[in-house]
């Protein structure tokens, strides 16, 4: 069963140098207990994307298209009900954890809060179960700690403070921005764990530089290059048979292959390349690609392909 | 260079019942001109604690820090601030280490200004050209950090830094927001800029991939002591320390080497256990290693493990 499904999506910003086009023209859909891996280079619109679907965007944004959420059109329906939806439903796993949470407010408050917001529970339980929470992200000493404020806490620790809290208010959807930044392997590998048991039942997706993680993790993966989407396949397809030249080079420029980066510079996504957007950069580029924007199409089964040449 | 000896820093809580928290106990450490230190360890072990302490953002409880034959912790606050250009930290969290309230080109002009290398005329010029290093566009220098995206800052603050061109710097998870491919060009900027001026790096991270093409030497530890020190090679090759050894396990992705999964959790920095700290998890470990805690020793050229085996 599709429980996410985004047709059109375009999300822009309106700045003075001109308008940034951070998501351009996005179809992706989740199933209810799917996970769904987002990658791609920094500053192409992942971030924006998540945020565009929880409605967390400042209001001078254009947003276009719809999204649809067990049959709702989020775009559509009031900042209520959007509260709703944010605290009960969908749950966002933000980015960057030393500006998300409340530097004047202790951890275990703020994972508590969550909790009783959408629990009921009693103020005892909530922090019992805020405790709790703090042990799941293997974070020690947990019921002297949830006493501390933010500042008290390691980097990787905020950060596993951040997945606490996502997944405190038990959503139907979550979506983990980078959630296993600044994690050691250790660590990591039991936060993996952790994230692989909630997927079971309710749906991710994973916004993740970590390669790693997700080919652990992913059912199937979508790359986007400057706010489109380039490549969409199963997890196992991206890894062993990448068609687009941009998810070959991205593969390709793995630490462990050396330090090998993709050849220029990213786009500007106030003035976009002409044609397909990754033609300056691309090594089979044709006078086709310069001229003209390639679709999106299925090349195999489930496997998408926007490229000419792929 | 630097010299690092017997660097403390417990933290206490607790109004009545003091409680201390050994974030980092009597570390000691050297780096030489030009050389990169890699500094490896759990979440919430004390890496960002040293870079903190080295920097004098953080109080001291016991040891030395010698920059140069300086001793920085007898520096008053005006020898302090003459020296603090010449040694600058990369900090973990991009965004909350940008003032939100500058523009991203104030931001970096703002120690160009400060250290008056560069005449007021060709700040801008100065600008753009380090903008362009580290794979920025023009575009992002009118926009203030809410408005980029994580990596981007993450870009900025290197930017930045840059534009001080310091003698040392402390780098904590410099690319922690980066894809692959962007962190390969900037990790290839770092060297550059290394073998032209010179520069020092004390580099944290959890990415061993990165690690092992970055530093010369690596530095590994756990719960606030260093447990293992050596040159790359014979770190990567011949680890002796049950814990490095496990961290190399859980890193390597696939084929290789057998994976040694660490049982049982972290101990806490709070509740220190007797004899080696590293006993809980230890799948080698001997009833001494519960009563004593073994010291740094020689195991060869420049290679010093605390292990009651070796
Ligand atoms: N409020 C804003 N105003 C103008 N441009 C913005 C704004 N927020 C983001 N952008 C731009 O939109 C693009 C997409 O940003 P986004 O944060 O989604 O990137 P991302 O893919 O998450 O990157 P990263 O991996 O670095 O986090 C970036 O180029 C960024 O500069
Ligand atoms: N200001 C503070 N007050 C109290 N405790 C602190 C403070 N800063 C750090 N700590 C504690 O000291 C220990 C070491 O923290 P530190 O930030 O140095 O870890 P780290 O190795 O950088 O971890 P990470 O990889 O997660 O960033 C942690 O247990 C942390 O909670
Ligand atoms: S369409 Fe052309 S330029 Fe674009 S990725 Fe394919 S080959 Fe390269
Ligand atoms: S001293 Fe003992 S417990 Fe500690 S690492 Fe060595 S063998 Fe393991
Ligand atoms: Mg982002
Ligand atoms: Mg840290």
């Amino acid at each position: 069963m599709t429980l996410l499904r985004i047709s059109d999506l375009k999300t822009q910003f309106p700045t003075p140098d001109g308008i940034v086009r951070a998501v351009d023209t996005i179809d992706l859909s989740i199933g209810e207990r799917e996970t769904l891996g987002l990658i791609g280079e920094t500053g192409c619109g992942k971030t924006v994307l998540g945020l565009t679907l929880m409605r967390l965007l400042q209001s001078s944004t254009k947003t276009e298209g719809t999204i649809i959420y067990k049959g709702t059109n989020l775009l559509k329906i009031s900042e209520a009900e959007m509260r709703r939806i944010r605290g009960e439903e969908i749950a966002m796993i933000l980015q960057n954890p030393t500006t998300s949470l409340n530097p004047v407010m202790r951890v275990g408050g703020q994972i508590a809060e969550a909790i009783r917001l959408h629990q009921g529970l009693s103020k005892r339980d909530a922090k019992e179960k805020a405790i709790e929470m703090l042990d799941a992200v293997r974070i020690p000493s947990p019921s002297i700690r949830v006493n501390e404020y933010p500042h008290e806490f390691s980097g990787g620790m905020k950060q596993r403070v951040m997945i606490a809290m996502g997944l405190a208010c038990n959503p139907s959807l979550i979506i983990a921005d980078e959630p296993t930044k600044g994690l050691d392997v250790t660590i990591k590998s039991q936060i993996m764990k952790l994230l692989k048991e909630v997927t079971e039942e309710r749906a991710m997706l994973i916004i993740t530089h970590d390669l790693g993680v997700a080919r652990e993790l992913c059912d199937r993966i979508a790359l986007m290059y400057a706010g489109e989407l380039v490549e969409y396949a199963t997890t196992g397809e991206i890894f062993e048979d990448p068609l687009h030249p941009y998810t070959r080079g991205f593969l390709g420029s793995l630490p462990s292959n050396g330090l090998v980066p993709i050849p220029g510079m990213s786009p500007s996504l106030i003035n976009l390349p002409d044609g397909c957007r990754f033609h300056p950069r691309c090594g089979h580029a044709t006078e086709l690609c310069r001229r003209k924007h390639p679709d999106m199409i299925e090349i195999e089964d489930g496997h998408f392909v926007r490229c000419f040449h792929a | 260079m630097l010299e690092v000896l017997g660097l403390t820093k417990y933290f206490s809580s607790g109004l009545i019942r003091k409680r201390y928290l050994r974030a980092v106990d009597d570390v000691s450490f050297k780096i030489e001109k030009g050389k990169t230190l890699g500094l490896v360890g759990e979440s919430g072990c004390g890496k960002t604690t040293i870079g903190r302490l080295i920097l004098r953002l953080t109080k001291p409880t016991g040891g030395k820090v010698l920059f140069d034959g300086i001793d920085l912790f007898a520096l008053n606050r005006r020898e302090l601030l003459a020296i603090r250009p010449r040694i600058q930290m990369i900090f973990q969290d991009p965004d909350s280490s940008l003032n939100p309230r500058m523009k991203i080109g104030t931001s970096i002009a703002e120690p160009l200004k400060l250290h008056g290398t560069i005449p007021k005329a060709k700040r801008g010029q100065r600008i753009r050209e380090l903008i362009e290093t580290v794979g920025l566009n023009p575009e992002h220098v009118n926009r203030y950090p809410y408005q980029l995206s994580g990596g981007q800052n993450q870009r900025v603050v290197l930017a930045r830094i840059l534009a001080m061109n310091p003698d040392l710097i402390i780098a904590d998870e410099p690319t922690s927001s980066l894809d692959v491919s962007v962190q390969a060009q900037i990790l290839n900027l770092m060297k550059d800029l290394q073998k032209k001026f010179d520069h020092t790096y004390l580099f944290v991270s959890h990415d061993l991939d990165v690690v092992r093409i970055m530093a010369d030497r690596i530095a590994v530890m756990y719960l606030g002591r260093l447990v293992e020190i050596g040159e790359t090679g014979d770190i990567y090759d011949c680890a002796k320390h049950p814990y490095t050894q496990a961290l190399l396990s859980a890193a390597t992705v696939d084929g290789g080497k057998e994976r040694i999964v660490l049982k049982g959790e972290t101990s806490s920095p709070i509740d220190m256990p007797a004899g080696c700290r590293f006993h809980t998890r230890c799948p080698r470990k001997r009833e001494r290693c519960t009563i004593e805690e073994p010291e740094l020793v020689e195991v060869g050229r420049d290679h010093y493990v605390a292990c009651h085996l070796v």
